[in-house]
């Protein structure tokens, strides 16, 4: 059945694919502090607060014409962002400006909420004096927190780009020579096709639904494209093993059968990995939900373009060399 | 069967053994120990997870050659010390760039000061307490600065002639101007020592034999060779060729990393027992044999991240994560090929080593086309995405070495033990048993 509609699939998979190109083309990237460049202040508020009020403080701090660009809530803790000014055209001066805007985004929302508990001299204090460490931790948390902060300079970011783009095409390259090396070079265009795939795929869901980019999602991408390439080299392996045996079938029976006898260890194998990363992503901080997020979906992806595109797309090309000679 | 019996449960007490000195480190003699991943020494925790500051520094021109680099780290080294930063750790990262980790600082903006401030070096006649800060000297009277130091070498030799024992010493190039400065004020100082602050702290205070008036003078010492380095390279730093622009300051303080690593923990755990069920619940037997072996497969992985002391972060514990869901996928392919034999008839031991041959292929090519993405990531990756990258190559390699050799022992103890009931293999019992042939033990 997955070569006979391999219509369907193949064409689902072209849309996606093309819309995702589409959408990579005209909308872009939402692009996060460590490729745009900027600042993102994380702050931890131990009291009633809202978006609203925090945003106005943080307009109020960053002076009248810039506003953040964004303020996320997670929690009791709230993520300001914010870019440079254009005109800085120095270290120095971003520098100097971050830190200023900063500091006075810190002292608009402890003007508002409070000042957090002094912990600093007891901290100290616990490394000769231990039995000090219990009253202090067991202090109620008052006031607003700076919990970290981040602060990227834009060159950053397209080193960033370029070093994620470089390591993607090496991985790919990598990848279709040892395929091609232990199966054939059809078998190492397809596989690589199913890589492509599931990255381009990936990139578009992130560029349409304009969620945010950052590091931890370059790292993602890289570990989709080493894994989906499992399900795809298992389908290929058995169809290497079932061409040997095979006397009259075509490719496209050869590959059928093939997704068939591994269609149970793909799925099984595919739970298995989501029943951890998904969990990472439940309870996970949201640094690391921003990093799991785009492996479940391109472990999703991947399983499709391994089961759906990689067999019969390797069958298609395969007969037709046969028909012609 | 007996023997089987007791080879099988000896496995099981060595994967417990594992387990049990991986988590918490074992003493082989006084001097020598295998760390646990619990040990204070094992795992270093990166600063996404122990809390503090990074700062990137990118070398603002074109070409850096690799000594100015060096150079810059040297500077940088020497500025986080006089500072009490000693903690810190400093890595080169790709060419121009320098990365400082200064742990347990949350004051982002301090560190930037100190560490951004242009080091001073300063030829100093009479030097006197810094009223801003009473460990530091402030020069009185200057001789002459770093600038007029063009180029500053560690040399080793003899200094003086007649003297027959060699040592280090710092053989220093001057401006014209410089030149000048130096001859003038080493006429009126002969005996008298000459300060060198760097920083406001005395690097060295050489004592002046005799007037200097030449291009080149020499620094002499007790210095120890890499002491003679390291000065060298802090005099030439008084005059880098080229600024240093912080790209990148990051602060995390330490709860937030405390909140992440407790999540990720809990994440694991969670994410680990789900495998676990799973696998018994989908392949019986075969599946608590890959169960034990994933257990192993922990034990193994947390042994080789806390003796190599590896850097762990936040995606790198993730990664390890992934790869305990990961790490049942050889184990997958295995059971459902030996399900596959057993449908075709064949009795339960020949079943389990065909399944294991057939799929030794799968299992390894699968493996090796991740293995490749995983060391692009470790060699091209900076920062948490290269911690990812070598957790994640750990975790792959060992994964697939753990479920083609532990998960086969087992089973092959298992089929010693006499247990033929295909059921707990995972195949449903359609087919008449009597249809099937028994193994013998």
């Amino acid at each position: 059945m997955y070569v006979k509609n391999k219509g369907i699939f193949l064409t689902i998979a072209l849309v996606l694919v093309l819309a995702s190109i589409a959408s990579l083309v005209f909308r872009g990237f939402n692009l996060d502090t460590d490729f745009a460049g900027g600042m993102a202040v994380t702050y931890e508020i131990n009291s009633e607060f809202s978006v609203s009020d925090v945003e106005a403080i943080a307009n109020e701090a960053l002076g009248a014409d810039r506003s953040p660009s964004s303020v996320q809530r997670s929690g009791n803790e709230v993520i300001i962002k914010f870019g440079f000014d254009n005109d800085l055209d120095n270290d120095e001066a971003r520098s100097d400006f971050a830190m200023t805007k900063i500091a006075a985004i810190t002292e608009g929302l402890i003007a508002k909420y409070g000042a957090p508990v002094e912990e600093t001299p007891a901290e100290e204090a616990t490394e000769e004096t231990p039995t000090e460490e219990t009253p202090a931790e067991e202090a109620p948390k008052t006031g607003v927190v700076l919990k970290s902060q981040d602060i990227v300079s834009p060159s950053t970011g397209r080193e960033l780009a370029r070093s994620a783009v470089l390591m993607s095409i090496l991985a790919c390259i990598a990848i279709l020579l040892y395929v091609t090396f232990r199966f054939e070079f059809t078998s190492g265009v397809v596989a690589v096709l199913a890589l492509v795939h599931d990255v381009v795929i990936l990139l578009g869901i992130y560029s349409l639904l304009q969620w945010s980019v950052d590091t931890n999602f370059i790292a993602a991408v890289l570990t989709v494209l080493g894994y989906s390439i499992n399900n795809t080299i298992v389908i290929m392996d058995r169809i290497r093993e079932n061409t040997r045996h095979a006397r009259k079938e075509t490719y496209g029976q050869i590959a059928n059968k093939s997704i068939a006898q591994t269609l149970n260890r793909s799925i099984n194998t595919t739970i298995t990995t989501l029943l951890t990363i998904g969990m990472v992503y439940i309870l996970g901080v949201p640094s690391i939900q921003a990093f799991s997020l785009p492996i479940i979906i391109g472990i999703l992806v991947g399983f499709y373009s391994s089961v759906f595109v990689a067999g019969p797309l390797w069958a298609t090309w395969r007969d037709s060399g046969v028909k012609k000679k | 069967m007996s023997r089987s019996i007791v080879k099988f449960a000896a496995i099981l007490l060595v994967i417990a053994a594992l387990f049990y000195v991986g988590l918490f480190g074992f003493d082989i003699t006084d001097q020598a120990r295998v760390f646990g991943i619990l040990d204070e020494d094992g795992i270093t925790q990166g600063l996404d997870l122990k809390g503090g500051t990074v700062i990137v520094y990118r070398a603002q021109t074109d070409n850096p050659s690799e000594d100015d680099m060096n150079t810059v780290v040297n500077m940088l080294r020497t500025r986080l010390d006089n500072q009490g930063y000693t903690e810190a750790t400093l890595t080169r990262q790709g060419v121009d760039k320098v990365r400082v980790e200064l742990p347990d600082v949350q004051d982002a903006q301090r560190a930037v000061e100190t560490l951004g401030s242009t080091a001073e070096l300063i030829f100093a006649e009479t030097v006197a307490p810094d009223p801003a800060d009473p460990n530091k000297l402030i020069a009185e009277k200057q001789v002459m600065t770093g600038k007029e130091v063009k180029n500053a070498i560690a040399e080793y030799g003899q200094t003086e002639q007649g003297m027959t024992k060699s040592s280090y010493y710092i053989s220093l190039e001057l401006t014209d101007e410089g030149r000048d400065k130096f001859s003038e004020a080493t006429g009126r100082l002969v005996g008298q020592p000459i300060y060198i602050l760097m920083d406001g702290l005395i690097l060295s205070a050489p004592t002046v034999q005799t007037r200097i008036d030449s291009n080149t003078c020499v620094i002499t010492g007790e210095f120890e060779p890499e002491d003679a380095k390291a000065l060298a390279a802090n005099i030439k730093s008084g005059q880098l060729p080229f600024s240093l622009e912080q790209v990148e300051v990051r602060t995390v303080s330490a709860t937030l990393g405390e909140e992440a690593l407790g999540n990720a923990v809990k994440a694991g755990l969670i994410g680990l027992i789900l495998v676990l069920l799973f696998m018994l619940i989908f392949y019986r037997i075969q599946g608590l044999m890959a169960d034990f072996a994933l257990l192993g497969y922990i034990a193994v992985v947390f042994l080789i991240l806390a003796n190599l002391h590896i850097n762990l972060t936040l995606p790198g514990i993730a990664g390890i994560i992934l790869s305990i869901g990961m790490a049942v996928d050889a184990n997958v392919v295995i059971f459902e090929r030996v399900k596959e034999e057993l449908k075709l008839g064949k009795t339960v031991r020949s079943a389990v080593d065909a399944g294991f041959n057939r799929a030794l292929s799968a299992v390894v090519d699968s493996n090796i086309t991740t293995i490749i993405s995983a060391l692009i990531l470790w060699f091209l990756g900076t920062g948490t995405i290269k911690g990812f990258g070598i957790t994640l190559l750990i975790g792959i390699v060992v994964s697939m070495l753990s479920a083609i050799f532990i998960t086969k022992l087992l089973l092959k103890q298992t089929i010693g033990m006499n247990i033929k009931n295909i059921w707990l293999f995972g195949v449903s019992k359609k087919k008449p048993v009597d249809e099937l042939k028994g193994g013998k033990a």
